[in-house]
């Protein structure tokens, strides 16, 4: 059993029965996956672990109010306990003319994320194979790399999704990462290193090549931090390194747009439409469609396609992101941010992969100009408060910038600031844009989203550390 | 569950020779969200799966189905044979023996069944409420959740463990946004219990209130090495991330700055860490861990001096020893790992007043931003954002943020000089701890 033997019939009744004492809108996600993990550590294939999930959601909307049930159980007994279940918890809206559910044919888009090597159709062995390979690539490195850690994951998730409009979508989403973290140790001396690489694709993504230049780089972060020395304190240009260095703009700006955070006027962001809200070389934008991209899909997990949404242009903030919910409130349009992490969540407005625009400096050309400063090549990750917008990065490789030359690296180095002032504080962008794959934590969902930058400059920065 | 545990085990019988261990689960749960006094959200959900584990040739593999339907059972036990094959072979790798009597500890509550959705939703209103009374200064209440499930687990192997047990949980939560002259500050409490009569919602949302208002007016302070109080929620992500290195698998991997010091002084003499999987009040507490081994309670650091580490049947065997019950499962998705149950701080109780007065510069911390970003566990470095309140000639004066808390992990266990008398439980990791008091510590500023 599985999303394409589902019947849509089920579907209908169970979007009639959730809307049986009100409401607005009612919707029915059904969601298959399956997954595969393996875990490589201390030279040795410790973990395969794969499985099945099969479920399914009803929500029913009724003003700003969501009602949600969701079972394992994808049969008539299973959707009808889930609808009962949204329809009761609907009081006070009385009785109402039973409604009536027309769908329409389904909507898909295959091909809009192509897969050439579907991962279920490759051995698990080659798959195990490619993380002792990136573990040899790694320990050959440097003899101080003392320890590695390569994951690799791949999973296949079907959805369908149906609601009280009548629309019908299915989307068929296959998505493949490997990564790998490096210890490396000298004397009392321990650091570690990470990288990725992920996409909405098949196994085609990770060659041979590709998965050990991943290694090296684990290996090589780790290995050049092991010289490195306390970071210092205090306030001082920053230079950001492309790629990791989006997640700034994820953290610093991003959930601010999230339209959740917006209707609540929980954003420093909330209202401000038109504003200038960073410095005017910057553009920025919101794309779920990029083709083969690890935060994309063909459609949300509300049925609504994905697209390219432009947040701030020269500075100033140009939109949000909306799922459906939110862009009834305020009579926008959705754009394609309804995301949820499995049919166990409700969704939200969530970001795909979110990035500033590059410029045309070049990333040397940016060091040169900056006499003393600090250059974070690679962020560990980081929070925000939406409704304050203080933010605040580890950095995971990070060097001090002395007479225009990356110099020292430096360790314990955290990055801590405000939004829009640090935003505003761009004065310099690169061309060298590059993405990077993660998952962003929200509401105890997580997603696979992308973050992207080029090179750019902050003017001034707090920079804590411990030297 | 037992008959669907033993149908499992019947067959990977047929598909050969091998150890397997099948782990049931199935529970309800509820949450209730609230705003503006209205219902915002409710979710009403049933959960239930399978893990299937098999040790054959010295290599584990795993699958997981929530498909229970004899096809569905079938399918995951022959995935977990073939993730069995590719594993690298280890002689340690091996399930469990019975390991004796399960702790006497009971982690569900009845009340939790009789439960209405009024009732839940009365109680999200009244955190709400309290929240929005507690402070003219209060601009919204963000987040107010209620949220309770009950489930039960099965456990069942072909070396002999069988078992299974209930538990229930709740907790009411607040995040409240607090204004005053355009600055906006946070502030979060929760409240949580084995059912709903357990919990406290006007002490929940008045302390959320509390927290966001009394950060008001903060600005970034100058960088200086002072005195820290970390308060209870503080203090309690710190040692999450700690625990992470008082793992077995986190020594024996070189992850830990641990390793090899069983025996030492990794503290001051006044911190101590316990690891209680039978704690009457801890919401972790279990008769047995996720591989059926009795809970236990495990000393992990005494007076300040390293005691030992948490274990699973495979870290155990490695190290030639029993498991400390600490093999647990986040759900069926996943496989037992070396982790935590209830972990206690313990030491003397000074009451909080009285370490304040004892502090001519210092800053109570009462928020950090980034733990698990900027604090590294395996090199045991931090740098992590705060706000809280300055402590300047033994009184709270002007509050304080973005600014940075940066360190190394045992040199900040080295510098705790009090705990104080405010010792609650934290959940997020299950963790009762008191304020922690650390002198010497690097405060990034201006």
């Amino acid at each position: 059993m599985g999303v394409n033997d589902f019947d849509l019939g089920l579907a209908a009744a169970a979007l009639e029965r959730a809307l049986a004492h009100g409401g607005e809108f009612a919707e029915v996600f059904v969601e298959e996956r399956d997954g595969l993990t393996l875990r490589l550590e201390d030279r040795r294939l410790e973990q395969t672990s794969g499985g099945r999930d099969f479920g399914a959601a009803v929500r029913l909307l009724d003003g700003e109010r969501t009602f949600y049930a969701y079972s394992d159980e994808v049969d008539e007994a299973g959707l009808t306990a889930a609808a009962d279940a949204v329809a009761a918890a609907l009081r006070g809206g009385g009785s109402v003319a039973a409604p009536v559910v027309h769908l329409g044919s389904a909507q898909s888009r295959p091909g809009a994320h192509p897969v050439v090597v579907p991962p279920e159709t490759v051995d698990v062995r080659r798959k195990a194979d490619l993380l002792r390979a990136a573990d040899d690539e790694a320990r050959a490195a440097g003899g101080e790399i003392a320890q590695v850690i390569a994951a690799y994951a791949d999973a296949r998730q079907r959805v369908l999704i149906a609601n009280s409009l009548g629309e019908v979508v299915r989307d068929d989403r296959t998505r493949t990462r490997v990564s790998v973290q490096c210890v490396a140790r000298r004397g009392e001396v321990i650091q570690t290193g990470h990288e990725t690489l992920g996409g909405s694709c098949g196994f085609e993504l990770l060659g041979q090549p590709a998965v050990l230049g991943v290694a090296r780089e684990a290996a090589g972060k780790a290995l050049v931090m092991l010289g490195s020395k306390p970071a210092p304190v205090g306030l001082m240009p920053v230079v950001l390194a492309n790629g990791f260095g989006g997640t700034l703009f994820h953290e610093a700006c991003g959930h601010g747009l999230e339209a959740d955070a917006v209707a609540k006027d929980a954003s420093i962001y909330a209202g401000r439409l038109g504003e200038a809200v960073a410095a005017p070389l910057v553009d920025a934008y919101d794309d779920g469609a990029v083709v083969n991209g690890w935060g994309s899909a063909a459609y949300d997990d509300e049925g609504v396609p994905t697209q390219k949404t432009q947040v701030i242009a020269g500075g100033r903030l140009t939109g949000y992101l909306y799922d459906r919910l939110r862009a009834r409130q305020v009579g926008a349009q959705p754009t394609g941010n309804g995301r949820r992490q499995s049919f166990r969540h409700v969704p939200i407005p969530r970001m795909t992969t979110t990035y500033i625009a590059p410029g045309d400096a070049t990333p040397e050309a940016i060091i040169a100009a900056t006499p003393r400063g600090f250059y974070a090549k690679s962020l560990a990750g980081g929070q925000v408060e939406p409704a304050s917008g203080n933010f605040v990065f580890g950095v995971a490789e990070g060097y001090l910038i002395e007479d225009g030359r990356i110099t020292t690296p430096l360790r314990g180095a955290t990055l801590v600031g405000n939004g829009i002032d640090i935003l505003m504080k761009i004065d310099m962008i690169a061309s060298d844009y590059e993405v990077k794959s993660g998952i962003c934590g929200k509401d105890g969902q997580g997603v696979p989203v992308g973050t992207g930058q080029a090179t750019l400059r902050i003017a001034e920065m707090t920079v804590g550390g411990t030297g | 569950m037992f008959g669907l545990l033993d149908t499992a085990l019947e067959c990977a019988g047929a598909l050969g020779d091998a150890d397997v261990e099948v782990y049931g689960e199935r529970s309800t749960s509820r949450r209730v969200k609230v705003y503006g006094g209205e219902v915002e959200q409710l979710t009403a959900a049933r959960r239930t799966g399978l893990g299937v584990r098999v040790v054959r040739g010295g290599a584990a593999g795993y699958a997981y189905t929530s498909e229970l339907s004899p096809e569905g059972v079938d399918v995951v036990v022959r995935r977990a044979f073939e993730h069995a094959a590719v594993g690298d072979p280890d002689e340690f790798v091996a399930l469990p023996e019975p390991g004796g009597v399960p702790a006497d500890v009971d982690p569900y509550d009845a009340r939790v069944e009789g439960v209405s959705d009024d009732a839940r939703v009365e109680l999200a209103l009244a955190v709400e409420a309290a929240a929005r009374a507690a402070d003219p200064r209060v601009k919204t209440v963000e987040d107010t959740i209620y949220a309770d499930g009950e489930g039960e687990v099965f456990l069942a192997s072909t070396t002999g463990v069988r078992g299974s047990y209930r538990a229930s949980q709740c907790y009411g939560f607040a995040y409240v946004l607090a204004e005053e002259k355009g600055q906006v500050e946070t502030g979060i409490s929760f409240t949580v219990g084995r059912a709903l009569p357990d919990l406290d919602p006007e002490a929940c949302g008045a302390e959320a209130a509390a927290r966001a208002c009394r950060l008001l007016g903060a600005r970034k302070c100058p960088s200086m090495k002072a005195t820290v109080v970390l308060d209870p929620f503080v203090a309690a992500s710190v040692i999450g991330v700690l625990s992470s290195a008082l793992t077995a698998d986190a020594v024996q991997k070189g992850r830990s700055l641990f390793a090899g010091r069983e025996g030492q002084a990794v503290a001051a003499a006044a911190f101590s860490l316990t690891d209680d999987g039978r704690h009457p009040d801890g919401l972790d507490s279990a008769p047995f861990d996720g591989e059926g081994t009795p809970s236990r309670r495990t000393p992990l650091v005494a007076g300040g001096v390293l005691q030992g580490f948490l274990y699973d049947t495979y870290t155990a065997r490695k190290a030639g020893r029993a498991s400390t019950g600490n093999g647990l499962r986040g759900s069926y998705q996943a496989l037992p790992g070396v982790h935590p149950t209830n972990l206690l701080v313990e030491g003397a109780a000074t009451p909080v007043d009285e370490i304040v007065t004892g502090i001519e510069r210092g800053v109570l911390v009462t928020d950090a931003v980034g733990v698990h970003s900027g604090a590294n566990p395996v090199s045991g470095e931090f740098s992590v954002g705060i706000s809280g309140v300055l402590i300047e000639s033994g009184r709270l004066t002007t509050p304080v943020r973005e600014v940075t808390l940066a360190g190394d992990l045992l040199g900040m266990l080295r510098g705790v000089v009090a705990t104080g008398d405010d010792a609650r439980w934290v959940p997020g990791g299950s963790i009762l701890t008191p304020s922690l008091v650390i002198e010497g510590m690097a405060i990034g500023g201006t």
